[in-house]
């Protein structure tokens, strides 16, 4: 009995470990494609010879580092000022009530349904006719379709978990409308406010149709950036593949300062308690 | 310490959130409301859910907008005070304790949102802990409390800033039975020992019954009777407060008065049950005069063997330990009646029905109005 449990764990395991490798094996691959020539790029075997020339292309060769930085602004910037308009919002949903608030909810939200490819041609229009195309601004503004539904809905919820009755006993002991927001409610909020605003930056800092279509020379993120080192005449998968997984460090290294809050974040919204 | 007094209050909820266009006006919730508490005294705002109790507390508080009329506390016009001027604590239904912080810092966060010095806060904090019996609880976090717990440092947060009036909103309705008494009895020596003004929201009417001075029973937002608990009981001034005060309420039974010779008994539509209308009511009765009848279980008595009382089947007997409640069909009603009396009985049981008709009460058939004799 004893035996038989135990194996039935280390078959348990095994399945386990082989569905990781099975899942991360393309983000291994990529990373060895990162240290492989370009002569070697096509072989399946993993016998190549190391090389660094890849990362000294992308880094110091080309304007990467502009691009990331463009992608760091753009994204930081459109969660900055999803938090800002958006607590507020989540709020006041939470909290009041209004004509057709339940409507205005849904409307935000319904901003995460339209395919982007749909819309983007006519944003193309209006940004080319207020002279928004191609600029920083432009693209933080149009990124709130994609942060702003994600962190209302969330921070909505966390708002309408806490007792109105605190708000009041705040104001009862002597606390001003303003400090009882800052000092109280966003503390409380805090858990869900952090892991929308992380996963609103990691879908900014994915968003590609947008960019692509909306943007170009001037404003680059880096998710456009990345297919130049396709050309028409050569691909150098190499460097391709570089300039993905460094862009992909900011996500990981946010997500893994704010691990603590991002664990107890999704697991706190869910059960209400 | 203050009194406070309240002037024709009126409160109406706006209704934001309906579609429709023509909206009707909500009922005003609190509705023409007059109220005087002396400094010192406890008074009970007792009514049903919905009554407009708590309401009224709030505008007290500042926490609602008052729609007409005028609050004070003390001489003090308060209706356009922000709370934290008003010099009141406030103990709420839900407990509302801010979860990040310990009871200590619970406690002690209305002095510290006043900026009283560190040394005053702890000695304050050390003096109130002990009378709500959580000063071992000072370290621990909000949600490790157990409900009679946090309602302890809920009270004690509403008390340690020497609120000229303190203001409780269903303190107990959230504790079970043991809790709850036990609760009630502790904040009964609280006031006692701090004698602070303090109104009390409750739909319990032994909470208010057991704690209060004065009693004042809201129905519908608007106020049926103020007074101490022996008049709301033994002199209500309509049927509503009749039915609302007391445990098991009283029997109010439809009426019609039968005159023989000089004397009028009550008599009941399919029932052979009669009682003799006390004298007191003659110049208001006549034969034919129909009315409905109060009586208090109490006062619903078992006759011996040789009882002139109606003889009546029992329909329903509830054994409760110290005291046995029967219930009798009379028409289509039930007539509870309680006795502490030994004997045991079942339903078909003939007993002798002996009611003390002086301690009856008449209301109005139409407003529930009290008839006065």
């Amino acid at each position: 009995m004893e035996s038989k449990k135990r194996l039935g764990r280390v078959v348990q395991n095994l399945l386990l470990v082989i569905y990781t490798i099975f899942a991360l094996f393309p983000l291994l691959w990529m990373l060895i494609l990162t240290i492989k020539p370009d002569a070697q790029m096509y072989t399946t075997t993993f016998v190549f010879s190391p090389t660094l020339d890849n990362y000294k292309a992308v880094i110091f060769q080309s304007d990467y580092l502009k691009y990331m930085l463009d992608s760091l602004i753009v994204a930081g910037g459109a969660v900055i000022v999803s938090v800002v308009a958006g607590v507020p919002a989540a709020y006041a949903l939470a909290r009041y009530n209004f004509k057709k608030k339940e409507d205005i909810a849904f409307q935000i939200l319904s901003f995460k349904f339209a395919p982007e490819i749909l819309v983007v041609l006519p944003l193309f229009m209006l940004f080319q006719k207020l002279g928004i195309y191609d600029s920083y601004f432009g693209l933080i503004w149009v990124y709130q379709l994609i942060c702003m539904p994600l962190l209302i809905w969330v921070v909505r919820g966390y708002f309408e978990d806490i007792s109105v009755e605190i708000e009041h006993a705040a104001q009862v002991d002597g606390y001003t409308w303003y400090q009882i927001f800052f000092k109280m409610l966003v503390p409380l909020i805090k858990p869900g406010l952090v892991s929308a605003a992380l996963l609103a930056f990691i879908f900014a800092w994915n968003s590609f149709t947008f960019p692509l279509i909306l943007a170009g020379t001037n404003v680059q993120p880096i998710t456009v950036a990345i297919t130049k080192f396709l050309g028409t005449d050569s691909a150098h998968y190499g460097q391709l593949a570089v300039a993905a997984t460094v862009s992909a460090l900011p996500a990981i290294i946010f997500a893994l300062c704010i691990q603590k809050h991002l664990v107890r974040g999704l697991s706190f919204g869910a059960v209400k308690g | 310490m203050a009194g406070l007094r309240i002037e024709h209050l009126y409160k109406r909820y706006e209704n934001n959130g309906k579609k429709k266009k023509n909206a009707v006006q909500n009922d005003y919730a609190v509705k023409d409301l007059n109220l005087v508490c002396e400094q010192g005294e406890f008074i009970a705002l007792l009514g049903p859910s919905g009554c407009g109790k708590t309401t009224t507390l709030r505008m007290t508080a500042g926490l609602e907008d008052i729609t007409k009329g005028d609050i004070y506390i003390g001489d003090t016009l308060v209706n356009n005070l922000h709370p934290k001027d008003r010099h009141i604590g406030l103990a709420f239904e839900d407990y509302a304790m801010y979860p990040p912080l310990t009871v200590y810092d619970n406690i002690a966060f209305n002095l510290k949102a006043k900026g009283v010095d560190k040394a005053e806060i702890d000695k304050r904090v050390q003096e109130i802990a002990p009378l709500m019996q959580c000063d071992d609880l000072l370290d621990k976090m909000p949600v490790k409390l157990s409900g009679g717990q946090k309602q302890r440092v809920n009270i004690a947060r509403a008390i340690i800033r020497r609120p000229e009036l303190l203001l409780m909103d269903e303190p107990l309705s959230h504790l079970d039975g043991k809790a709850r008494q036990a609760m009630r009895t502790e904040i009964k020596r609280l006031i006692n020992d701090i004698k602070c003004t303090t109104v009390y929201v409750t739909h319990d009417q032994l909470e208010a019954m057991s704690l209060a001075d004065k009693i004042a029973i809201i129905n519908f937002g608007v106020l049926q009777q103020f007074g101490t608990p022996a008049e709301v009981y033994d002199d209500p001034v309509n049927e509503f407060v009749a039915s609302f005060i007391g445990e098991p309420p009283m029997n109010i039974l439809e009426t019609t008065i039968a005159g023989e010779g000089d004397h009028f008994f009550f008599t009941f539509k399919d029932s052979n049950l009669k009682i003799a209308v006390p004298e007191r009511y003659y110049k208001v009765v006549s034969s034919g005069f129909k009315c409905k009848m109060g009586v208090r279980p109490m006062d619903v008595l078992i006759g011996g063997a040789d009882s002139m009382g109606t003889p009546e089947e029992v329909a329903t007997f509830e054994n409760l330990g110290d005291e046995r409640r029967i219930g009798i069909h009379v028409g289509e009603a039930l007539l509870m009646l309680i006795t502490d009396d030994e004997a045991r009985y079942k339903s078909g049981d003939i007993i002798k029905l002996e009611v003390r008709g002086e301690k009856t009460h008449l209301f109005d058939i139409e407003t529930g109005d009290r008839i006065r004799e």
